[in-house]
């Protein structure tokens, strides 16, 4: 059972050499905030933070995040990193 | 097409990134060359300052630290032991941009052969010579031009870096110095003492061949000087280097 309130972290290297980390405030079950960082590479750039937007309020749930994080990163490339490693890391927060 | 050639010397970290930018801004097509001084940290757009760089360390030695329009990961600009590319392209060169990052790789190899070393291509983003590495790139696009801007080091100072670095645990600080030290290159180490003036016309001539174009030198226009200048100020800020 993942705790309801507090903040979580994560970090998880992908094949090929880059990481991703995430630092999460979880408040009654749902991300109130959450910073993903990382050597990655996304185009264009500020889709991170949009991503980390849409994120918010989110319920800590691997089903909901999941389909939160496919929305915001709809048409953005992604080099170096998979869209289910965002799941992940976050899923993995502890 | 041509390419302008920008033969720059050292500037501080912000300048340099400020002029990166404009060069995207601008959107002429250039090769630009330069190093950094003082020394700098340079962490990729994604990463967290605080959680990636050692501010103390950096105080202590001078060492600038900035954060890149680009992605990727954290480097340390040593200011005697490297020099920096900036190459700015129209999109519609390279669509892909893996093919892109390919294709100025290769330039980068051809230049590093010259020069008598056995370069090639690793990852997404690297150039090694035996397997390890002797450049690393980073690449952005806006409005149809790509920026991409990398290192080509001269001389490896993995200690220095490290202790710049934000290491997990001092315990295994030892053994990663000695594991990154064994990945990575340098022109010196390769083939010993090589001019600057000699590494500079051996990557020019591998673009020249790269992107089978000509290269000519020139200078930075009013309008990107203006640009840069207003950057600089972005690049200085708390507000942009901390801001992840």
């Amino acid at each position: 059972m993942k705790a309801e309130n507090g903040i979580l972290k994560g970090e998880l290297k992908i094949k090929g050499g880059k990481l991703i980390k995430c630092t999460l405030e979880l408040h009654e079950g749902r991300i109130k905030n959450i910073k993903i960082t990382g050597d990655f590479f996304m185009y264009p750039e500020h889709a991170i933070e949009k991503l980390e937007k849409a994120l918010q309020n989110a319920r800590f749930q691997e089903e909901e995040i999941s389909k939160k994080i496919k929305e915001a990163l709809k048409g953005v490339e992604l080099i170096g990193v998979a869209v289910d490693d965002f799941v992940d890391v976050i899923m993995n927060a502890g | 097409m041509k390419l302008r050639l920008l033969l720059h010397e050292h500037a501080n970290a912000y300048r340099n990134m400020a002029i990166d930018e404009a060069l995207l801004n601008s959107g002429i097509p250039t090769l630009r060359l330069y190093k950094w001084k003082p020394s700098a940290i340079s962490i990729g757009y994604f990463q967290s300052m605080e959680g990636e760089v050692n501010m103390d360390a950096c105080k202590k030695y001078g060492v600038d630290v900035v954060r890149r329009i680009t992605g990727g990961g954290a480097v340390y600009h040593d200011s005697i032991g490297e020099i920096t590319y900036s190459v700015v392209l129209p999109v519609t060169m390279f669509p892909d941009i893996l093919e892109s990052y390919k294709a100025i790789g290769r330039c980068l190899i051809a230049g590093l052969n010259m020069l008598g070393l056995k370069a090639g291509y690793a990852g997404i983003n690297d150039v090694v010579v035996n397997g390890r590495k002797i450049s690393g790139s980073a690449q952005t696009r806006r409005h149809g031009i790509i920026l991409q801007h990398g290192t080509i080091l001269l001389k490896a100072n993995v200690k220095k870096m490290f202790s710049l670095l934000k290491v997990t645990e001092k315990k295994i600080m030892d053994k990663e110095i000695k594991r990154v030290e064994e990945r990575v290159t340098s022109i010196e180490k390769e083939i010993g003492n090589v001019k600057e003036d000699e590494i500079r016309e051996a990557i020019i001539k591998g673009f020249q061949i790269g992107l089978n174009t000509e290269l000519e030198e020139g200078k930075l226009n009013e309008n990107e000087i203006e640009d840069a200048m207003q950057l600089v100020k972005k690049y200085e800020s708390r507000e942009w280097n901390f801001k992840r």
